[in-house]
């Protein structure tokens, strides 16, 4: 249950400006660890502002979306959504300089894959990503676990698309509207563009999911007020439905104002980021790659005078034999 | 942050899981006593394995007393470590070692037990798919809790999606997932149970196949050729025409659980039906006459507790 989730109590924030100092924190913490030499004045014209981290992340949700759609075998929306989520998550807590989008994007996508139970090899799925198949299944697998660790081990995800279906079943059997799976071309529609807005960090899946209904109703020149306030809200009364109105009110205009970042600003950012990101995360250079060495190396817990051996030698008991 | 590995010290190693070794470890700040569960992720093709991930998804979501609780994790080189609830022994090795303890007033405790988890998994749409006494683990209190949820995953209360009959170890395994059925729902852990609670009365395996065309055999020969009427749609599951067996009438009850109770044998039956829907739910399992005649189940003071080191007192 979402009320209950993980999502409503750690994902679930109260506005914009929450948000925004969030991403603003973690862009002058990047730029605070990694530029004592560079002059206060002149910061962002070597880092990124985080407006241009904005703007950068937004075009990478794009290429998020385009990947999921041109995946195959085709992917259900549940994955896209939960990998939207995650996306967004990661990036409020880490800067798009010290991981680079292209790389959390894919790790995102593939997690939620598992995640929503959507079973391909990462052989699968790497071979619908462009260029060095190789490289890419090896950059995935090693943040696999970072990106884990930064959603806090958070993986479940409460899409709007069931409450979706809950509320096409509900007027189909308590409203007059006729034929209402025309709505969902509509509604279809107005969820892709959703996940291009900070919308599911703010809203509550049911809330998205009528504000996508209602928006498909309008499209169809119908009007579902009546419907919201008589059904819906009869018996919750006034003040629950003011908070309604105005969340749908907000996830309408928010999708209403998703434009695509112009191509030429993204690229100048996409210039500025590689020189100014860090390399020690960067899978192209010498430090990341005597890192992972490194990481391969250290993998058992520690040991010393005071705790036990931890090899493998002489284990015996056997609790639970796997089924199958 | 609390989730670090300098906040733990390994006092030993309880076993080896399907994904990794497992150590018994004291959480210093608190002073209590977890398991570790440790992933080696390198030694996966695809990342951090499928079950993991459900067990993780699983333990989240699911907060009661009778399954055990995953406190908290965390990334250790390349592995991912699951700090889970310590339990002393499990039930089979209960089983095995010292099955005098299990007295009728343990059995129905435990039984109890299973089944108040079992009722708080179904209702919230998980299924466990591989329940069995090894998975049936007990703490120093004496408390019986379901563990290794790396099978476990939602379902859809009215079918609609495929899963994999690779589920369950074979002898607690339903008859539909021996024939292949990739449509089905929480009634397979429900089979599981009344093989347990069986097994729990008698010491014994109820049906322990050999091999999963043997494990098929069995069932059919005790509870006899299914028909039509006891088992609607078994002609349609995919390997049913792949194997006939001869027909037979149905062993009865009072031979394959010799000198067990009237109503034991019964609320064993409820379970154990060809028509998955027909099986007694969990909840409604709570409610049957075996839990409230005598010898009534034992208390928590009753119930046998594990010493330290894991052995039965």
């Amino acid at each position: 249950m979402f009320s209950t989730s993980s999502q409503r109590k750690a994902w679930t924030f109260s506005d914009e400006g929450e948000l925004a100092r969030l991403r603003e924190k973690h862009n002058l913490e990047y730029i605070s660890r990694h530029g004592t030499q560079v002059d206060e004045f002149q910061r962002y014209n070597y880092f990124l502002s985080p407006d241009e981290e904005r703007l950068l992340l937004r075009q990478y949700e794009l290429h998020l979306k385009e990947f999921c759609k041109r995946f195959s075998p085709p992917m259900p929306k549940g994955v896209v959504g939960t990998a939207f989520h995650y996306f967004k998550r990661f990036y409020l807590y880490n800067s798009s300089m010290d991981y680079h989008p292209k790389e959390i994007l894919a790790t995102c996508v593939y997690l939620a894959c598992k995640v929503e139970e959507f079973n391909v090899s990462i052989g699968q799925f790497v071979a619908n990503i462009k260029g060095d198949r190789e490289k890419a299944s090896d950059i995935i697998l090693n943040n696999e676990l970072l990106l884990m660790q930064q959603l806090n081990y958070h993986l479940t995800i409460h899409n709007p698309f069931r409450p979706v279906e809950g509320f096409l079943i509900d007027i189909k059997t308590r409203c007059s509207l006729a034929n209402p799976e025309r709505l969902r071309g509509g509604i279809d529609e107005f969820l892709e563009k959703v996940f291009l807005t900070d919308g599911c960090l703010l809203y509550a899946p049911s809330q998205i999911a009528l504000a996508a209904v209602l928006h498909a109703a309008s499209k169809e020149q119908e009007n579902l007020d009546r419907y919201v306030t008589d059904m819906l809200f009869h018996e919750a009364g006034p003040d629950k439905l003011a908070v309604l109105i105005e969340a749908v009110r907000k996830i309408r205009s928010m999708v209403k104002m998703v434009e695509s970042p112009a191509r030429e600003r993204v690229r100048l950012i996409e210039k500025k980021l590689d020189r100014c990101r860090n390399q020690e995360n960067n899978p192209d250079s010498e430090i990341y790659k005597r890192r992972m060495r490194e990481a391969l190396d250290d993998d058992d817990l520690p040991r010393g005078s005071s705790r036990m051996s931890l090899d493998t030698s002489g284990v015996t008991a056997v609790l639970s034999p796997s089924a199958s | 942050m609390n989730s670090h590995v300098s906040n733990y010290s390994v006092v030993g190693r309880i076993g080896e899981g399907a994904h990794g070794l497992v150590f018994k470890a004291k959480h210093l700040p608190s002073g209590r006593d977890v398991a570790l569960k440790k992933i080696l992720i390198k030694n996966f093709e695809d990342g951090i394995p499928i079950n993991v991930m459900r067990e993780i998804k699983a333990l989240q979501l699911l907060r009661c007393k009778y399954i055990i609780k995953l406190h908290d994790m965390f990334p250790r080189g390349t592995s991912l470590v699951l700090v889970l609830e310590y339990m002393s022994c499990g039930l089979r090795e209960w089983l095995q070692q010292r099955p005098r303890d299990l007295t009728q007033p343990v059995v129905k405790a435990y039984a109890q037990m299973m089944l108040k988890g079992t009722r708080y998994m179904h209702a919230h749409y998980v299924m466990h798919r591989d329940l069995k006494p090894a998975n049936l683990l007990i703490n120093h209190q004496g408390i019986l809790k379901i563990a290794d949820l790396g099978l476990a995953r939602l379902f859809w209360p009215e079918g609609g999606r495929p899963y994999s009959h690779q589920v369950a170890t074979r002898w607690y395994r339903a008859p539909e997932l021996l024939y292949g059925a990739r449509y089905y729902s929480e009634h397979v852990d429900l089979w599981a149970v009344g093989c347990i609670i069986a097994e729990m009365i008698t010491k014994t395996p109820l049906f322990a196949g050999e091999s999963d065309i043997e494990q098929l055999a069995i069932v059919l020969r005790h509870l006899g050729t299914p028909t039509e009427e006891s088992w609607p749609g078994h002609a349609a599951l995919p390997d049913y025409n792949k194997i006939t067996f001869p027909e037979s009438a149905p062993t009865p009850w009072s031979e394959l659980l010799p000198g067990v109770e009237e109503e034991a044998e019964h609320l064993i039956r409820s379970f154990l039906l060809y028509d998955a829907k027909k099986r007694i739910s969990a909840k409604e399992a709570l409610r049957h006459e075996w839990f409230f005649s005598h010898p009534l189940p034992a208390t928590l003071e009753e119930l046998p507790k594990p010493t330290q080191n894991g052995k039965i007192k």
